[in-house]
């Protein structure tokens, strides 16, 4: 069974980010597999199901492509002009590996600056799944630290 | 130093049927002395909505938010009578429930612990002495209640003036518009997990008269339409857009809605193919009962029409492709806290259940592909009235100039402002 060190899921966490702050969001939604899911569950109910509960996002592949795909739209009127982006990620750990499959978890603070500054604290949970060098996300479950979306008033950006 | 507020001839309004123009004054979004006046004129006054039954539906069990600038707990006793009272404890006024929701048999002050059941009874306190006898008999030091809390079809409404009419008077002509939504269930709706609380920096009326803006959609949510035609089976098969069309009633009191043909699926009850088969029997089963509790053309009215529901002053029911309770308050001039959930049928198939959320959050989260750009709209409104020194008026005429209005003019914005004037000229 190949053992994937900690640097190497770092890498990819960092590619990723990398993708968002720079707005290639083109590049960004194909790090995703077809049964792929980016999740931000309720705020008072993180392991909530997303069958039954009401979501903050829900995406599945197709909708977390278009949602990709809106950013690039001067349509998007709240992200035109775009605000910037920068995440900040640390401690990574895996917390299991299996040979098709290794769960990641980290903490990750993503700042949105446009007119003010808005701060998303978060908790991530990711399932990646070996491609090549690399891997794919088959899961990205991002639990705010937040009492409410407030503030922030809004997700427009991706976390 | 505050400028004297300059009403106009018909108050904060311009109100022009000659020449079909409808004008307010900026200032009614930006003026402390307006926020202060509403507070007392209008958030004092009126019934508003405070929960849903289906959110406290055994004895003891509560919520506790905001309601109206006010911190209020809405409970269910133990004897399953649903009362609401003032979140500040009669001793000293800390707020003795500071969990939003919950099922206890006594709130105990953390301060000095002082304890109360879910009616609001003060029944005790941990001293043995410095109270004379009887000093906390006949309810004197029971929690205050809120002075009015009534309920119209599981919808909770609370009213701080004593002196105040009834509910259903009150709602008038949106009783029925609730009727509609509370209909869509044989044994009751039910709010679902999941709430999305967040705020906008805008005046909470901003956001009014956003919730019913048929006029918007296609400016503003462009990139949502876009999505949708890129996404196979959300639209019926045989729609027809002119169908849209729809219409815009006053309700009364400064209620309205407007209600128009919906191009995608319902999940009481119109099935479109991205809920596929399972689901289509699901749908069709909701329909059936519908139409036999209620004939066919009340069930074909509730199935098959979006209605964007605005009860005054700050209560918004979308019954669109997912129903959501909206409810939002001013903080300041300029910054609001909206909440908002979703209800649904308490009968609902888990495969509908799934796409009525999942729709839900698309188009009326602050996550989704829309309300995010509803945000800024009313963020940009917000600071665009920084100009008010010079620029004074916003135009809200569309639609005047007909006997009747269409879903996508602005007759439901004028029955707001018109009563929100009446009762700020008062």
């Amino acid at each position: 069974m190949a053992a994937y060190s900690r640097g190497q899921v770092e890498e990819f966490l960092y590619y990723e980010a990398d993708l968002l702050d720079s707005w290639r969001m083109k590049e960004w939604y194909p790090l995703y597999t077809e049964d792929s899911e980016y999740l931000v569950p309720p705020i008072e109910n993180p392991d909530a199901d997303k069958e039954t509960a009401l979501f903050i996002i829900n995406d599945d592949f197709h909708r977390l492509t278009q949602r990709a795909l809106r950013l690039t739209k001067k349509t998007a009127h709240v992200e035109w002009p775009r605000s910037k982006v920068r995440h900040l990620i640390s401690n990574v750990r895996i917390v299991d590996q299996q040979p098709t499959e290794i769960r990641v978890e980290y903490n990750q603070v993503v700042y949105r600056a446009k007119r003010g500054m808005d701060e998303f604290v978060c908790h991530v949970k990711q399932t990646l799944v070996p491609d090549g060098d690399s891997f794919k996300i088959k899961s990205k479950r991002i639990i705010l630290d937040l009492h409410a979306l407030r503030p922030q008033g809004q997700i427009s950006i991706i976390l | 130093m505050n400028m004297p507020l300059e009403r106009g001839p018909d108050g904060f309004i311009r109100d022009d049927h000659q020449n079909s123009e409808f004008l307010v004054q900026r200032k009614a979004f930006t003026s402390e002395e307006v926020l202060a006046a509403e507070r007392e004129k209008i958030f004092s006054t009126c019934w508003l909505y405070a929960a849903h039954a289906s959110e406290i539906p055994e004895a003891n069990d509560f919520v506790s938010r905001k309601i109206g600038g006010r911190e209020v707990v809405v409970a269910r006793d133990a004897d399953g009578n649903i009362g609401a009272f003032f979140n500040t404890c009669t001793h000293r006024g800390a707020m003795v429930c500071r969990e939003p929701s919950g099922n206890s048999r006594a709130f105990v002050c953390p301060y000095h612990g002082w304890t109360y059941d879910t009616s609001g009874a003060m029944i005790g306190q941990p001293a043995d002495g410095g109270f004379p006898d009887g000093f906390f008999d006949n309810g004197k030091k029971d929690l205050t209640k809120v002075a009015h809390c009534d309920v119209y079809r599981d919808f909770i409404f609370v009213n701080f003036d004593a002196a105040a009419g009834g509910l259903v008077e009150y709602l008038a002509d949106a009783a029925d518009m609730i009727d509609l939504v509370a209909d869509q269930s044989s044994i009751g709706m039910e709010v679902t997990e999941g709430r999305h609380d967040y705020s906008m920096e805008a005046n909470w009326k901003l956001l009014l008269e956003n919730s019913a803006d048929g006029y918007h959609a296609v400016t503003a949510h462009a990139s949502y339409f876009d999505y949708l035609q890129a996404t196979n089976g959300t639209f019926r098969a045989d729609f027809n857009p002119t169908d849209v069309g729809g219409r815009c009633y006053s309700l009364g009191n400064g209620h309205a809605v407007i209600e128009y043909g919906a191009p995608w699926g319902r999940p009481v009850a119109q099935w479109v193919p991205q809920w596929g088969d399972e689901g289509k029997v699901a749908v069709d089963g909701m329909m059936a009962g519908l139409v036999e509790r209620h004939g066919e053309e009340r069930a074909r009215r509730i199935a098959e029409k979006n209605r964007n529901i605005l009860i005054f002053p700050n209560l918004v029911i979308n019954d669109i492709m997912a129903l959501t309770i909206r409810t939002f308050q001013p903080i300041s001039t300029g910054y609001l806290e909206v909440s908002a959930v979703s209800l649904a049928p308490k009968e609902e198939h888990p495969d509908v259940r799934k796409y009525r959320q999942y729709n839900f959050l698309e188009f009326l989260g602050p996550a989704g592909f829309a309300t995010p750009d509803d945000v800024e709209m009313l963020q940009i409104c917000q600071m665009g009235y920084q100009n008010m020194p010079e620029v004074v008026w916003n135009d809200i005429s569309k639609g005047m100039n007909r006997a009747e209005n269409s879903g996508d003019d602005e007759l439901q914005m004028r029955s707001f402002w018109r009563r929100w004037n009446e009762l700020m000229s008062a």
